[in-house]
């Protein structure tokens, strides 16, 4: 499946989660390019949220394994997953409401040993930091509010600025673009396009496919817990297999 | 009225920093005459039962300050903390008068075993999420209780334990409790400073994370687990002080009282009541709680009726006060002042709209 | 130790087994439908045993007879308390906020019953309550078989409820994935209510069948709750079947082990396997899904 000059730092091997009887994520085998924007994608049910779980340690996979960078992940604990390098936001977005939109960010903070983490959480290096990411994201004007009163897009932005926050290498967006206006969707795809150049490489569900098609280099398109077809955005629009997932057909 | 609290919104955005120092000042100087109150209270109290009733308020302080280590940064709820203070007094009590240990450092010594034996039990309740960490609190005082009561040989069955006292027999009643208040109003205030020290660290942001959003927080990189278990080995630590200084102000163990499942849901109310997310709340909680159970019992003395009353005030407190009697009254004033709501954004319209205003009330 | 003594031990610990197996269900159900441990179940128990005893005091009819009022009370009383109570917290803070909610149920319910009836212990006095069998040397009390079989025809009860009734199925796929639920059209927050009346009915159950052979007083549900938490804990949070088997087995084992080490004693082994459980096990023995997360 891998052409020599791609690299792959983030793969799956036959990964598997049921619950109860029902195969939510069933022997994928998946591998990402490193470097680019990869897109997940898949009709509603597909697994591609379990999917992401399983990669990101939240739940622990029946069976397969989870490499990234080299290293088998699978089953560690999302913390070390997220150490490693590998950041995500939640579907829906997940803030922490009653933390001001500033200690959202400053949550993300990388921090080794007893005495680095009794570090006060308001010192200048960190607030700097924070207020850099809240600035690119475009809500340094909120960091005072707490986070429960800022608006969903606002909040969608916040999370993504913790995210950064971690300085993770890859980053896997669930549905960034889901339930948020139009302008705010091409703010957060020129946030991707940016952070991307800067060498990030970035996973994302998502469902508004004309995004998909504009900001993916890459395309994995998953039915009923598996992917049934990869490639670049064009060749997979054309797939039928894809329709058919899609439609039904 | 409403055009002065408008007003107030408009000139908010210079304001904020010379009004948070003078908030800042204005809460330094309630601390102090706060603290200068509570360390003049000995010399105030008119009788030496009243002084006791202080020396028991001063104790609970310590214990609810010591119990929001886990409730108030993690939102874990223990209800078996009488567990870890019980633990420290007959601790303290068996290395006074079976090792002959110097009192106060018998105190330190249990306090120290009983933080390495909550090492395991963190271990065990905190890996998985909430319900099995209450219900490991619980477990354990019914389990200690049982033993406390069967194990006659060390703990001295359902007699309990006699401790020395650790001043001499020349000290007088009242000057033991005024020591002992003393004694207590410090301990607290170590573990005031403790806990204000983690709540402003990263791991405090960390910890309150986990607090709002376990499964984020984790996503993060935060080391959750691990997390949640140094702030529960130090809560365990602290109560474990308080009850073995109880112990030597006490004089004798009861293991009914020791390890009572009612006082660790004094210390949830306490803590909820004034607020778990405060420096200050279970303090606050601490005085106004103690001084209802104390007033009750010798009021009622033992009716079961203090149940009900317990009950029922915890209930109201977790329906409608989840946050605190505290941030609820604040909340209540908070709402007639716009200005200060936690959106702190003024945008365009808001503030045309504002400047109307304050034009229709200039004429 | 003696053959007939051990037997009796292992027929007294199956007997005990299946009322705590009773008992962990209800517990296991309000957890299903709401992550909610439930610290005033043991409290009703006893309310229950209260009552069958109060009835029996009052009227000279058998106890089992009050059954009649107290399971469709119960029933009302944990539909209510669902809808009324617990379905007003918030989400985020349910699991503990419902422990300390429920822990204050069982306050004034134990305050309560102190007020009412005095601190004494109370027993019911039945004819049969003396009557005994003889099995191989081992002697079993009748009110001992009575009560283990209301607690068997109620467990068997509930669980043809749940595995062979469209509200069972409801309840199932509730306890199973409760979005998922929603969208094939169920009303899980009525299901939830039903759900917790059920768990009630246990605890009604369970009381008659306690107040048949046990002296009982107010403060008695703490000894009760803690064996019951364990229980469900080493089954695995959530699965019925996996509290039932962590009930007869533990039920067992604390039988047993009265022998060498007394009563007292021997309760301890329910604390040590919870422990043991959490260190080796956190998810339970026979715990799905559910148990990973709680």
């Amino acid at each position: 499946m891998s052409s020599d000059p791609i690299k792959h730092s983030l793969a799956t091997q036959n990964l598997t989660k049921a619950f109860g009887g029902v195969r939510a994520v069933d022997n994928a085998t998946v591998s990402f390019h490193e470097g680019k924007i990869n897109a997940l994608i898949g009709p509603n049910g597909s697994g591609k949220t379990t999917f992401f779980n399983c990669v990101t340690g939240m739940i622990r996979p029946d069976s397969g394994t989870v490499t990234y960078q080299g290293r088998d992940v699978t089953g560690h604990a999302p913390h070390r997953i997220a150490r490693a390098g590998l950041g995500r936001s939640f579907q829906l977005c997940r803030i922490f409401p009653r933390m001001t939109v500033l200690d959202n960010v400053l949550a993300g903070v990388r921090s080794t040993g007893l005495v680095h983490r009794l570090r006060g959480a308001h010192n200048p290096d960190d607030i700097a930091r924070a207020r850099e990411l809240l600035a690119r994201v475009g809500i340094e004007h909120l960091e005072r509010s707490e986070a429960r009163d800022i608006s969903y897009g606002q909040q969608k932005l916040l999370e993504l600025a913790g995210v950064l926050m971690a300085e993770p290498d890859t980053i896997m967006l669930d549905e960034p673009a889901g339930g948020v206006n139009p302008a705010l969707i091409g703010r957060i795809a020129t946030l991707v396009r940016e952070l991307n150049a800067e060498g990030r490489t970035f996973v994302i569900v998502e469902h508004n496919m004309e995004l998909v098609m504009s900001l993916s280099d890459h395309v994995v398109v998953f039915d009923r817990g598996r992917p049934i077809a990869s490639g670049a955005p064009a060749d997979v629009q054309n797939d039928p297999r894809v329709l058919e997932a899609y439609l039904g057909v | 009225m409403l055009s002065a609290s408008r007003h107030k919104t408009a000139t908010h955005q210079e304001g904020r920093t010379s009004s948070g120092r003078s908030v800042l000042v204005a809460k330094l100087v309630a601390a102090a005459v706060a603290l200068g109150l509570v360390l003049a209270f000995p010399a105030l109290a008119p009788d030496p039962f009243i002084l006791s009733v202080g020396v028991v308020i001063a104790s609970y302080a310590a214990l609810a300050v010591a119990w929001n280590f886990v409730g108030g940064m993690t939102g874990y709820i223990s209800l078996g903390h009488a567990a870890y203070s019980g633990l420290g007094g007959y601790g303290t009590a068996l290395l006074v008068t079976e090792a002959g240990v110097n009192p106060w450092v018998s105190m330190i010594v249990a306090a120290v075993l009983v933080g390495v034996a909550a090492v395991p039990i963190g271990i065990a309740s905190l890996r998985v999420r909430g319900a099995s960490f209450v219900i490991v609190s619980i477990a354990l005082v019914l389990i200690l209780l049982l033993v406390a009561q069967s194990w006659s040989d060390v703990t001295g069955g359902s007699n309990g334990l006699r401790v020395p006292r650790p001043f001499g027999t020349d000290v007088l009643r009242p000057e033991q409790h005024e020591r002992f208040f003393y004694l207590f109003v410090a301990l607290t205030l170590v573990a005031l400073v403790l806990w204000w020290v983690i709540d402003r660290s990263r791991l405090g942001t960390g910890l309150k994370a986990i607090r709002e959003d376990e499964d984020k927080a984790q996503a993060l990189g935060v080391p959750t687990f691990a997390y949640k278990l140094v702030v529960f080995v130090v809560s365990a630590f602290m109560t474990a002080m308080a009850g073995g200084m109880y112990a030597l102000w006490f004089g004798s163990l009861d293991p009914i009282f020791q390890f009572s499942i009612l006082t660790g849901s004094y210390l949830v109310l306490m803590s909820l009541l004034g607020g778990v997310r405060s420096l200050l709340g279970p303090v606050v909680g601490a005085v106004i709680v103690g001084y209802a159970v104390e007033f009750f019992k010798t009021q009622y003395g033992d009716t079961q009726l203090h149940l009900v009353a317990l009950g029922l005030l915890l209930a109201l407190v977790v329906l409608f006060m989840p946050d605190g009697v505290i941030p609820w009254v604040t909340a209540q004033f908070d709402r007639f002042r716009p200005g200060d709501t936690s959106i702190r954004e003024v945008d365009a319209a808001q503030l045309a709209e504002e400047r109307k205003a304050l034009e229709e009330a200039k004429s | 130790m003696s053959g007939p003594l051990l037997l009796q031990s292992l027929i007294l610990g199956l007997l005990l087994g299946g009322l705590y197996a009773l008992l962990a269900a209800g517990l296991t159900l309000y957890f299903g439908v709401m992550r909610v441990v439930m610290i005033a179940h043991s409290a009703f128990l006893i309310l229950a045993a209260y009552l069958a005893w109060f009835f029996t005091a009052q009227t000279g009819l058998d106890p089992l007879l009050s059954l009649v009022i107290t399971v469709p009370l119960f029933f009302a009383a944990g539909y209510g308390m669902q809808r009324a109570l617990l379905s007003r917290l918030r989400p985020a803070t349910l699991t503990m906020m419902s422990v300390l909610l429920t822990f204050a149920i069982a306050l004034i319910i134990e305050g309560g019953l102190g007020y009412l009836f005095s601190g004494t212990q109370r027993r019911i006095q039945l004819g049969y309550s003396s009557a005994s069998l003889e099995l191989w040397g081992a002697r079993i009390a009748v009110v001992k078989l009575v009560a283990f079989g209301l607690a068997a025809v109620s467990l068997l009860a509930l669980y043809l409820l749940l595995k062979k009734t469209r509200f069972g199925q409801a309840l199932r796929a509730t306890i199973q994935h409760r979005e998922a639920a929603q969208l094939l059209g169920i009303d899980t927050d009525r299901i939830a209510g039903f759900g917790f009346g059920l768990g009630l009915a246990t605890a009604a159950v369970g009381g008659t069948a306690l107040a048949l052979d046990a002296t009982i007083y107010p403060s008695l549900h703490w000894h009760w709750i803690g064996p019951l938490m364990a229980i469900i804990v080493i089954g695995g949070l959530g699965s019925i079947p996996g509290a039932a088997i962590a009930a007869i087995l533990l039920g067992v084992t604390q039988s047993l082990l009265q022998i060498p080490m007394g009563t007292t004693w021997a309760q301890t082994v329910f604390y040590l396997a919870l422990f043991a459980t959490l260190m080796f096990r956190p998810q339970g023995f026979f715990g799905g899904r559910l148990a990973q997360r709680f």
